[in-house]
């Protein structure tokens, strides 16, 4: 089944396309890692898929729809957002923060009960932060913030995971394990997930399938297919040198800054 | 002091004191968590444009109050959405014009009914057992709603954005949040008039943000010294003869001051080593 399927999609704020003409699907149980530089139309590829952008032209499906009940859809969606500060002095901890993952499907009327609360330590667990649970969320450092927003995501029970960039602003060691995280969880909880990233070696090892976009697709396909000299010197406009490193490749580009 | 009680305007104006002083701190608590302080101030002055209405009309002023309360209310939040434009300016537009309607109908009245001045700086022992009735409905319909959303407007408050990619109806949870702090301005009219309600609205909640970091506690605590600012500033008004509806808003401010100087939040967090 096709969980996410874009037809010719074209996605435009006022007079400047974000996206242009893109059509691709992904099947369960894929991880799909979307390469860009800033601007490029990645968090607007996944606020097309949450329904808060429409395209101006083409076809959207997620879940098997396109369109229905979408606050039904979006409830099947775990979703990481663009990294931003949760405010230290918002009165809520980091339990409450898992537990609200579990609002769309209580209903209202009925609040979390031990049932819940049991999940949401387990998922703060699967995370590694059940220490914290009682912690105010705003109190947190970066790295721990994300993995906090990755549990309220998982929360969710998502069948669809929309991450984006969430190792940024966080060091390099705690974005290693993060992506390793987000790796366990996609496998063990049998996700679909669609992971935005500027970086594309942060992602090489993990994805099935690896999308280059800059407002349209400039190449899609597996990782093999996708990292040859010619599609990412085309795509980044610079030379490319390949390394090698635990067995890992990774990419470098001439002008590379970071 | 206790003989004062012996007056049924005493007894409304202590009865009115605690309803206005529960309704503001709980709305309060989610005018200041969502940032809509400036919203609490427009809807509060779209008030001024209603009772004006009422006097014309010859209706009761409350009655008319609401409509143009939860009219604007929701005027707001749809020209937000419709016409792209920051809440800020949309609370602007119509700040302006309630005001200026109400100024409008003043005119169209032809002649000065004193009540007016009650609306607009409040009346604590003016209210009658109609009004005490009329907000103890109110105020009913606000804690209800309240309880019935509690976990959607915390998680609204936390992340506008996330709540919505989760599948909570945020437009629809928005406008009933507005709504209810619309019949919470109502509510206090009659207390504290017209230009100072802003005050309960945000000023008990304000104190509570200072003291705790728990979001349960924090609605009790805005509770407390809303009905602590409301019992201690009536008795002050009657025992130095000065406008209730002020002492009220003074004694909150206080309050508030006292709350900030000693807020456990100012001292540096000893376990992350950063300041709060």
């Amino acid at each position: 089944m096709n969980v996410v399927k874009f037809e010719r999609v074209t996605v435009a704020y006022q007079h400047t396309v974000a996206l242009a003409d893109v059509s691709f699907s992904l099947e369960s149980g894929e991880f799909l890692g979307v390469v860009g530089p800033n601007g490029s139309g990645k968090t607007t590829l996944l606020k097309t898929v949450l329904g808060f952008v429409k395209p101006v032209s083409g076809k959207v499906f997620i879940l098997g729809g396109n369109g229905g009940s979408l606050r039904r859809v979006r409830s099947r969606i775990g979703y990481v957002p663009q990294r931003k500060p949760i405010d230290p002095n918002f009165p809520v901890s980091a339990l409450e923060v898992v537990l609200m993952g579990s609002y769309p499907s209580i209903g209202v009327l009925r609040q979390p009960i031990k049932k819940e609360r049991e999940r949401a330590l387990a998922t703060l667990k699967a995370v590694g932060l059940e220490k914290w649970a009682l912690h105010i969320a705003g109190h947190l450092s970066g790295g721990q913030q994300q993995r906090l927003l990755l549990a309220r995501a998982l929360m969710q029970n998502p069948e669809l995971l929309l991450l984006d960039e969430p190792t940024a602003g966080v060091d390099v060691a705690s974005r290693k394990r993060m992506v390793e995280l987000i790796y366990q969880e996609h496998k063990e909880r049998g996700l679909t997930t669609i992971y935005v990233t500027h970086d594309i070696n942060e992602i090489l090892p993990w994805v099935d399938r690896l999308m280059l976009l800059n407002k349209t697709i400039r190449a899609l396909g597996s990782v093999s297919e996708v990292v040859s000299p010619k599609i990412l010197e085309e795509f980044y406009g610079a030379a490319v040198v390949f390394a090698e490193h635990q067995g890992k490749r990774l990419v470098f580009t001439e002008d590379r800054h970071d | 002091m206790i003989e004062i009680f012996g007056y049924p305007f005493v007894t409304n104006a202590f009865l009115g004191a605690l309803l206005v002083g529960t309704v503001c701190s709980v709305i309060g608590v989610l005018v200041i968590l969502r940032g809509l302080a400036f919203v609490g101030a427009g809807i509060a002055h779209a008030a001024f444009g209603g009772v004006a209405l009422g006097f014309l009309l010859g209706i009761d002023p409350l009655f008319s109050a609401i409509l143009f309360c939860i009219g604007t209310a929701l005027l707001i939040q749809l020209t937000k959405k419709k016409a792209t434009l920051r809440e800020d300016t949309a609370i602007g537009i119509f700040f302006a014009f309630t005001m200026a309607l109400g100024v409008l109908f003043i005119g169209l009245m032809r002649r000065y009914d004193a009540r007016l001045y009650g609306y607009l700086f409040g009346n604590i022992l003016g209210i009658t057992r109609g009004n005490i009735i009329l907000m103890l409905a109110l105020a009913f319909v606000v804690l209800l709603v309240f309880i019935l959303f509690y976990k959607e407007f915390k998680f609204i408050a936390f992340d506008e954005e996330l709540a919505e990619a989760s599948g909570l109806a945020v437009g629809l949870l928005g406008a009933i949040q507005m709504a209810l702090i619309a019949l919470t301005v109502v509510v206090s009219i009659k207390t504290v008039g017209i230009i100072l309600v802003e005050a309960l609205l945000v000023i008990p909640a304000a104190t509570a943000y200072q003291l705790t970091n728990r979001y349960g506690v924090m609605f009790f605590l805005s509770w407390a010294v809303a009905v602590i600012a409301c019992i201690v500033g009536l008795f002050l008004s009657y025992i130095l003869a000065v406008p209730s509806g002020a002492t009220i808003v003074i004694v909150s401010a206080g309050l508030f001051a006292l709350a900030a100087i000693f807020s456990p939040k100012r001292k540096r967090c000893r376990v992350c080593g950063r300041e709060p």
